[in-house]
């Protein structure tokens, strides 16, 4: 019932950006044949040394390939960006007190409130991980329709890259849940923060957690960012335990 | 059942509860009686879990009620009703009914069937679009129904009108009256403690201030009034339970705690033209209390 209780509270903030990303994943392969005419009429000399020189070299250089426009539309753009919010949106929110006020009921059931905790986190993540995963394994699916190829295997290793940073925001939107019960404070907090690591980790061209997010790694090098990886398990752990010792602490 | 010793609560430096003792004995119907901000609230939310306590002592069944494993066995043996009613709103009638099931081993589904008949709950409403009165049978229902050893109500007619408060408060009274159970209420509503309960306890400020059976509180407290022929005399009484002593003109009025013979004799010595021994209510005894408080 613990699991029940969480699927209904959270069901919309899953099903509607999954369904959003599903039918942006689709699209974007459809779109493949008009982008890939304007990419190889464009032939650029020059790009500069800057950031944003780099930025437009990169972006061109990638989308040669169906495999390199489809990572980078879609794994370093869309899923980053969609994947971050639709993580923030579901962690946000607080768990034992509803927006209605209803957290003196929930708290008189004879469950503990780590249990609460972690049936929603473990419900979130997991709401996370599919945001992440079923979009891009429409990819693979739908590839074959305009007769193109996207590995199976390729698809699931970028969804996990993106699902352990999106589980970073996810984890960071569930500790604000624990002070601030409304979804939108935690949310645009944790977006927040999530923006203001991409501008510091992109102008300063620092690797960090949007790159691990994108599977950057991986796509030029075939190498998985373990440390990338780890060290995301480990603050999204950092910020679930922080979130349970603030709720076990507090009166309501 | 319940028993608090120098129970203490703060928030943020304001003291909800300030050494609150309580005995609640199994089989009572306990009422806990006290203004807005008495800290009955805060007590029930103690008892229960939800508040941790600054200090002192709160057992429920023999468990401490701020160990967290003991709370939530104390949960699974308490039917709870607050004051806000807090339901889920986006649950119909039905899922919260199958809901809170769920979560209690000995839940009486003949009894839920029961009271959503009586009450005339809509079973595919949302609990949401509930009226005020209709969420308060539901939540009525959702604690009735548990099995449970013990029933913590919380302002359980507050926002109510008139006649959902009778029904809920006579659906309570026959439900008590078939089951082996106790009730702790807490309300600010005399009449209704005064209708239902067997033993009360008013708190004021965070501490009880009168505390026992309501028998032995309608024994022990009198109104001695004493009319002289002048103006009456300036009240000095040696004996102990003198709750206050009020002259007005020609009359002296005396609320004693302690039963009306310990005062007779020195009364008679004032010499009054008459003496006369009154009982007091519930009610007064309240007002009574709280304002030798104030």
């Amino acid at each position: 019932m613990l699991w029940y209780k969480s699927w209904l509270d959270t069901r919309w903030r899953f099903l509607i950006p999954l369904a959003i990303l599903w039918i942006n994943a689709c699209g974007l392969v459809f779109e493949y044949a008009p982008v890939a005419n304007v990419f190889s009429s464009i032939h650029v000399e020059t790009t500069g040394s800057g950031v944003l020189g780099r930025a437009i070299r990169e972006e061109l250089d990638a989308q040669r390939t169906y495999a390199g426009y489809i990572w980078y539309q879609w794994f370093r753009n869309n899923l980053m960006a969609m994947g971050t919010i639709g993580a923030a949106l579901l962690g946000s929110g607080s768990v034992l007190s509803g927006p209605s006020g209803s957290g003196l009921f929930t708290l008189s059931m004879p469950a503990s409130r780590n249990r609460w905790l972690a049936t929603r986190a473990a419900l979130g993540l997991s709401q996370s991980f599919a945001i992440a995963l079923v979009p891009s394994l429409a990819i693979p699916l739908v590839s074959p329709l305009i007769g193109q190829h996207f590995d199976v295997g390729d698809a699931v290793v970028h969804a996990v890259c993106a699902f352990a940073v999106a589980a970073v925001f996810f984890s960071l939107a569930f500790l604000l849940s624990t002070v601030y019960p409304d979804i939108p404070r935690p949310l645009l907090i944790a977006l927040g923060v999530a923006v203001v690591i991409g501008l510091i980790e992109s102008g300063l061209d620092l690797p960090g957690l949007f790159r691990v997010m994108s599977g950057s790694t991986y796509f030029h090098t075939r190498s998985l960012p373990w440390a990338g990886l780890l060290s995301s398990g480990a603050i999204s752990a950092s910020l679930l335990i922080g979130a349970g010792v603030i709720v076990a602490r507090k009166d309501f | 059942m319940i028993e608090t010793s120098g129970l203490k609560k703060d928030y943020g430096g304001v003291e909800a509860v300030r050494g609150l003792d309580l005995r609640v004995p199994a089989g009572s119907i306990y009422g806990l009686l006290g203004r807005n901000g008495a800290g009955k609230t805060t007590t029930i939310k103690v008892l229960l879990g939800m508040a941790h306590p600054t200090s002192g002592v709160a057992r429920v069944f023999g468990l401490a009620a701020n160990e967290p494993r003991a709370s939530v066995e104390i949960r699974r043996r308490t039917g709870f009703v607050s004051e806000d009613k807090d339901l889920y709103d986006a649950m119909t009638v039905e899922q919260i009914v199958r809901f809170t099931s769920a979560f209690f081993p000995r839940w009486r589904g003949d009894l839920a069937a029961r009271y959503q008949r009586m009450f005339e709950l809509p079973g595919d409403r949302k609990v949401g679009a509930l009226s005020r009165g209709t969420r308060a049978k539901l939540a009525l229902l959702l604690a009735l129904c548990r099995g449970a050893e013990l029933l913590v109500l919380d302002e359980p007619t507050s926002g109510l009108d008139p006649a959902v408060s009778e029904e809920v408060l006579q659906a309570l009274v026959s439900h008590v009256a078939g089951e082996a159970l106790t009730v702790f209420l807490s309300s600010h509503r005399i009449a209704e403690v005064d209708q239902i309960a067997d033993h009360v306890a008013i708190v004021d400020r965070g501490r009880a201030v009168v505390a026992g059976t309501l028998d032995d509180l309608r024994d022990r407290y009198r109104r001695i009034q004493l009319v002289f022929d002048g103006d009456a005399p300036e009240p000095s009484f040696r004996a102990g339970c003198v709750v206050r002593a009020q002259r007005r003109g020609r009359v002296l009025t005396i609320i004693s705690n302690g039963g009306a013979e310990p005062i007779l004799d020195e009364a008679r010595a004032l010499r009054p033209v008459s003496v006369d021994v009154l009982p007091v209510t519930l009610k007064e005894i309240f007002l009574e209390t709280v304002r030798t408080e104030d």
